[in-house]
């Protein structure tokens, strides 16, 4: 059986088996338990202590607890990633055997953060190599050891991008002479058109 | 099967009988320990100290039992096999219980220690992917000019391009640090790599590869 929220594939068979735990407790602490997982996948941070204290009266256990957020968190962003409705979602997570009432609320909480979701998972899309910062300095080199009087302008560049391949910041310095500063720029801002033309 | 046990190593658990049972077991502890997270010396000169022997007695003492146990946690050797494989070293009946009872307690632990030792090879993490058309871009490559002012001037030109970059675990220091690896391609390649993977996927339904799986059991 195949499922808009899973990407037009068949769901995972543990996320049919998740399905069932969810079941257990009740809509309103379901309701509730959807508000943590959101918070976590907009990176705001999950309370382990508040999803503990909502899954306590259904006698979860810490791996019963692990497995709902992970189901949850799984549907929310699957279904995100695969820009499904909330009327779709509803009915895919009621044939998948979530009673009627969880699914409203669920799919409440859903269309509540739908879009600040999707940003949240643009931004975190792979990027490599991102600008962190530029800082330039404009000098003029008056002499050097092969020529008296030089007399011409240099641009410093710092660049601060996040590395590709070690995730950590890199500073990459260049100086540039005036022409092929000239040259950069022209290039640069043939590329900006472009970009705008495209936004 | 009988564990076969070398001179030197029988003579570091010669120690253990000239000490009373609780630290026999409290050096399992120490040896169990070691094998979950490392020693440290202060703990062998603590115990040494309590017992007026030399730091060395107490270290070949632990780790010989550790050596013991892991040999035959190893070798999956039966109850039977481990009284007389330790039954050689001529230990009083209640040493023999006690250094029993810990093999029995621990061994499926320690063999799944064991089983995560010999890991250098990196192993998949995670894959993000990210795909992107190339609209235009400034130089071309070296001979072929002509074309890049042709496309230039249509700006139609549409490459698809997949971007990834894969996570990896391990990769040979061992530290637990995730490395990873940028690739691209293009979609060609793309589909060669997963029909490549898939191929690889359905090797393992094979009736060759199921004789295998049944025989290892």
């Amino acid at each position: 059986m195949r499922f808009r929220f899973c990407g037009d594939l068949d769901c995972p068979d543990w996320v049919l088996a998740e399905i069932s735990t969810l079941a257990k407790i009740s809509s309103v602490k379901m309701k509730l338990l959807c508000a943590q997982v959101l918070k976590d996948l907009l990176g705001e941070g999950i309370d382990y202590d508040k999803v503990a204290k909502l899954t306590a009266d259904a006698k979860f256990e810490s791996g019963d607890i692990k497995a709902s957020v992970a189901v949850l968190s799984f549907i929310f962003s699957s279904a995100a990633k695969h820009d499904v409705d909330s009327e779709s979602l509803s009915s895919e997570l009621q044939q998948l055997g979530l009673p009627k009432e969880h699914t409203t609320g669920l799919c409440k909480s859903y269309e509540d953060k739908h879009s600040v979701l999707q940003g949240k998972l643009r931004e975190t899309s792979l990027r490599l190599g991102r600008l962190e910062g530029v800082s330039w300095r404009v000098d003029y080199t008056l002499s050097s050891s092969e020529l008296r009087e030089v007399n011409e302008p240099l641009i410093q560049l710092k660049l601060q991008t996040q590395g590709a391949e070690s995730g950590s910041t890199e500073t990459t310095v260049v100086s540039v002479s005036a022409d092929k500063f000239r040259v950069l720029l022209a290039e640069l801002k043939q590329a900006q058109t472009r970009m705008n033309a495209l936004q | 099967m009988l564990l076969v046990l070398s001179e030197e190593h029988k003579e570091h658990l010669s120690f253990l009988p000239r000490v009373d049972s609780a630290v026999v077991g409290e050096f399992g502890r120490i040896a169990l320990e070691f094998l979950r997270r490392g020693s440290s010396p202060k703990i062998y000169e603590g115990a040494a100290r309590k017992l007026c022997v030399p730091v060395e007695t107490v270290q070949r003492g632990v780790e010989g039992l550790m050596y013991l146990m892991t040999e035959s946690s190893k070798h999956m050797i039966s109850k039977v096999d481990f009284l007389d494989s330790v039954l050689v070293l001529g230990f009083g009946e209640e040493l023999n219980q006690i250094l029993l009872q810990l093999y029995l307690q621990h061994h499926s632990e320690i063999r799944s220690i064991l089983s995560q030792l010999p890991s250098n090879l990196p192993g998949y993490h995670n894959l993000e992917w990210r795909l992107d058309v190339q609209l235009l871009s400034t130089f071309p490559p070296a001979g072929l000019v002509s074309l890049q002012l042709a496309s230039r001037a249509i700006r139609q030109q549409v490459v698809p391009v997949l971007t990834m970059r894969l996570l990896l675990t391990g990769g040979g220091d061992g530290t637990g640090e995730l490395s990873r690896r940028v690739l691209q391609t293009d979609p060609g390649t793309l589909l060669h790599l997963i029909s490549t993977l898939e191929g690889a996927l359905a090797a393992i339904k094979t009736n060759h590869a199921r004789r295998i799986f049944r025989n290892i059991k």
